[in-house]
């Protein structure tokens, strides 16, 4: 019981921690005139992931932030697969009248970087808002006593000659599989990458020691974490969130390099009408700004660091992310088209 | 156990409006697991922004109950129409719709509906005696080598059902595992077999091509039938199976539970695996396997026992763990977060309430779809009445909007009809179609656990092998092979 009261207290701490140093509404008009009475019926969200995954549950709670805003419906269209290619070849296909909006994550970034055939989410799509933004961490079971902390994991790992593992999402190119290269690269460590499409599974796979640590995003994992039952080693970020204060960061452990951030956000047709463009930036701007999805990140530990972009700030994030990702491929050897 | 079970079942039949919930939860599941296409996860989907304004209990209680009848939902339209609900459905349409064209529609049904409730309180009443410790025991001892292990040792036994040769079963089970080949690799995320065209690179997607399989190819056989004069309509029958008969399964509906609960207990696993695993089992501890696929009641109770089984083991990982083993599950952990809640560890200490009203929940609505599910059949066997030729263009008609309506791809209309048409010509030589569905959804999960195990022992078979549980089924899976493969001989000379 002392345990689990210490726990909640650590975990209360860290969040208002964090909501306090990161969430402020930046979009300050409480109302707009509609543009020729537009919107006048629903909206459609496409959505490239399933309901329950982090794409499909960041796009509830943004379509009932606006909803409450405006009052306007919002139906969300799923349509999972290939690693959100089939949704964003949909949404390219909708009629671009602002009625059709799309949910999407930094893989239509990186999907682009790799082939420029592929939508630029900065120059093919407006970015009305991201919405959440985060860093990965490196996390290990809470009782493992092989290793503690960083630099006892990077020399186990490298005292196993390559035969350590860590469970992560490792498609070629995505985030998680270049952010590995990075570490690897700069701490001097081989590891295999076991990858997970599922959640469970790979969550399932560092609690039952089939693997020997985890590659994720702290929203992700925020149940293990106020279970006691995982424990951040290493942030990919700049610097030490409050929220993990105890945690070192690639650069302090002697890494160098720019961490890629992972980050969802609402975007519409870049030949969409200028003014219907500029109501959706509004509603999905203010919409941030509504408690219920402020709660809603706060739950998602997306108040950690700033989670918020306005379309420029997204247009940058995605544009540096895009620059970062077509370096690494090349150097990677893949075939950038 | 029992104080706390009288406690949930008081909380959960105390207050009219969670009664209310229960009841909409175990109808509105029935329904939405019937049409196909509608699933389960529709309505979830539908009601998860609503259960904000409920109490935590009874969002997460109502999320329960849909999932345990949303799963026995799809089974009737399986045996009546070859039309499963759901992929956990399809097995049962493997049997129950043969037993349908032979006039035993109403044993069909009899079975799974009392089948379904076994297997589902059998499960409740698990997850409520042992959920923490069957929870840690399955994330330490079963890993992406074993889950592959036990799809491989399902799969061996495919090629016995529904072909008239094993040589066309092991083809059939083949030409499923092709298909499951098509679209992004399990692991890279390489595409295959797409052509090129992005709706593919997500691959063939279930609901589609078992829509296609069964009920389309049914419909051109029926339709050759009738053009040929040879068309008979299935007799409606209201006979329910005697006691007698369902005793005789005893140990089929117990192989069934225990097969279904210890894939429903594997996280991101679930039902579909467990029906298609129990099936398989029953095949291969029949005497008479030759007899699957053409109306054996003992493929009913398998499927069905099995689907339910998984229910209430799935909720074991999720409650205990907080790992979700499918997508409704997925969806209760947003139920959960929605209310300040982490499902896992520490809900069994902060909200004991709130568990036991779920386990409360769960063992009454698996004893809702006895009651129910009898009251309801005898009205439902009333539509094998519909002549043929009203009959077929509804069948394509539902179909149809079940393919496009799952991910709202034309792609998925045109898989259904490719599909149909070539379940027909295989249909026509001799092939099996529950063969090819096996292949296809065992393919799709075993391909995916065999990389990551690959992955795990650094690409040596040697250390794959050295897991007992996983080595054990390898095995178990050779032995059947090679059996398999000796009959075939054995019926050549």
């Amino acid at each position: 019981m002392k345990r689990l009261f210490g726990t909640a207290a650590i975990v209360a701490v860290m969040a208002t921690a964090g909501t306090a140093s990161a969430f402020e509404c930046k979009r300050s008009e409480a109302s707009m005139e509609k543009p020729g009475g537009f919107p006048e019926r629903a909206l459609t969200m496409i959505v490239p992931y399933g309901p329950a995954g982090g794409s499909g549950q960041v796009a509830a709670a943004m379509a009932e932030a606006v909803t409450e805003l405006t009052g306007i419906p919002i139906n969300r269209d799923h349509k999972p697969g290939g690693s959100g290619t089939v949704g964003m070849t949909a949404y390219m296909a909708a009629p671009a009248d602002g009625y059709n909006v799309l949910e999407h994550i930094d893989d239509a970034s990186s999907a682009h970087a790799l082939d420029s055939s592929l939508p630029n989410p900065a120059t093919d799509l407006i970015p009305l808002v991201t919405s959440q933004v985060t860093f990965s961490q490196i996390y290990i079971r809470t009782n493992e006593t092989r290793y503690t902390d960083w630099p006892s994991f990077v020399e186990w790992v490298k005292a196993q000659d390559g035969k350590a593992t860590i469970a992560n999402v490792s498609k070629e190119g995505s985030m998680e599989r270049v952010t590995m290269k990075f570490i690897t690269d700069a701490s001097g460590m081989s590891i295999q990458q076991i990858s997970f499409d599922k959640g469970a599974p790979r969550y399932g796979a560092l609690l039952g020691g089939q693997v020997d640590a985890l590659f994720e995003q702290p929203g992700d994992v925020r149940n293990f974490l106020d279970a006691n039952q995982f424990k951040p080693i290493l942030t990919i970020f700049d610097e030490r969130p409050d929220a993990f204060a105890d945690t070192p960061t690639h650069r302090e452990m002697g890494m160098d390099f720019d961490p890629l951030l992972r980050f969802r956000g609402f975007y519409v047709h870049a030949d969409a009408p200028a003014d219907r463009v500029e109501w959706l930036k509004w509603a999905f701007q203010r919409g941030y700004c509504e408690d219920s999805y402020h709660a809603f990140n706060e739950s998602k530990f997306m108040t950690v660091i700033d989670s918020y972009r306005d379309t420029d700030g997204a247009k940058d994030l995605i544009m540096r992310s895009i620059d970062q990702y077509r370096e690494v491929y090349k150097a990677m050897g893949l075939d950038v088209k | 156990m029992i104080e706390n079970f009288i406690a949930g079942t008081t909380a959960l039949f105390g207050d009219p409006f969670t009664i209310g919930i229960f009841v909409f939860g175990v109808i509105g599941g029935m329904l939405f697991g019937a049409i196909p296409g509608v699933s389960m996860l529709t309505l979830a989907a539908i009601l998860l922004p609503f259960t904000a304004g409920l109490e935590p209990a009874q969002g997460v209680m109502l999320f329960a109950v849909i999932y345990c009848t949303g799963t026995y939902g799809g089974a009737i339209t399986a045996i009546l129409f070859n039309i499963p609900g759901s992929p956990e459905n399809a097995p049962t349409a493997f049997d129950g719709y043969p037993m349908t064209q032979k006039g035993q529609s109403g044993k069909a049904v009899g079975a799974a509906v009392l089948c379904s409730a076994i297997g589902g309180v059998a499960s409740a009443l698990v997850m409520m005696a042992a959920t923490e410790p069957l929870a840690n025991w399955a994330i330490r001892n079963i890993g992406p080598p074993e889950i592959f292990a036990l799809v491989f040792f399902g799969l061996a036994v495919a090629s016995s059902v529904g072909a008239r040769t094993i040589w066309k079963g092991w083809m059939s089970v083949l030409i499923g595992l092709l298909i499951a080949t098509i679209g992004q690799d399990p692991v890279g995320g390489i595409n295959r077999y797409n052509f090129g065209l992005t709706d593919l690179a997500a691959g063939i997607a279930f609901v589609p091509a078992i829509l296609g399989f069964f009920a389309v190819s049914e419909i051109f056989v029926q339709a050759e039938k009738t053009a040929s004069g040879k068309y008979k309509a299935p007799k409606v029958s209201m006979t329910f199976p005697s006691f007698l008969e369902l005793w005789m399964h005893k140990i089929a509906v117990l192989r069934s539970i225990i097969v279904g609960f210890l894939c429903g207990i594997l996280p991101g696993i679930g039902a579909t695996l467990a029906a298609f695993m129990s099936y398989g089992e029953a095949v291969r501890w029949s005497k008479n396997k030759d007899e699957f696929g053409k109306g054996k009641m003992e493929g009913v109770i398998s499927a069905e026992t099995a689907n339910n089984a998984a229910t209430g083991a799935a909720m074991i990982p999720l409650l205990a763990l907080g790992l979700p083993g499918g997508a409704l599950t997925a969806m209760m952990v947003a139920v959960f977060q929605m209310h300040d809640l982490q499902p896992g560890p520490l809900v069994f200490m902060l909200s004991p309430d709130l568990i036991w009203i779920v386990f409360a929940a769960m063992f009454y609505a698996n004893l809702s779809i006895l009651l129910i599910g009898l009251l309801e059949t005898k009205t439902i066997l009333n539509l094998l009445k519909i002549p043929f030729q009203f009959l077929a263009p509804l069948i394509l008609m539902l179909a149809t909007t079940g393919a496009y309506i799952s991910r709202g791809l034309v792609l998925d209309v045109m898989v259904m009809f490719l599909a149909g048409i070539l379940g027909y010509l295989l249909r026509r030589s001799g092939f099996s179609i529950p063969g090819i569905v096996l292949g296809l959804i065992l393919g799709k999960i075993g391909e995916q656990n065999f990389a990551q195990g690959m992955q795990m022992v650094h690409y040596d078979l040697a250390t794959y092998f050295s897991r007992p549980i996983c080595s054990i089924l390898i095995l178990a899976g050779v032995l059947t092979l090679g059996s398999s493969i000796y009959r075939a001989f054995a019926t050549a000379k």
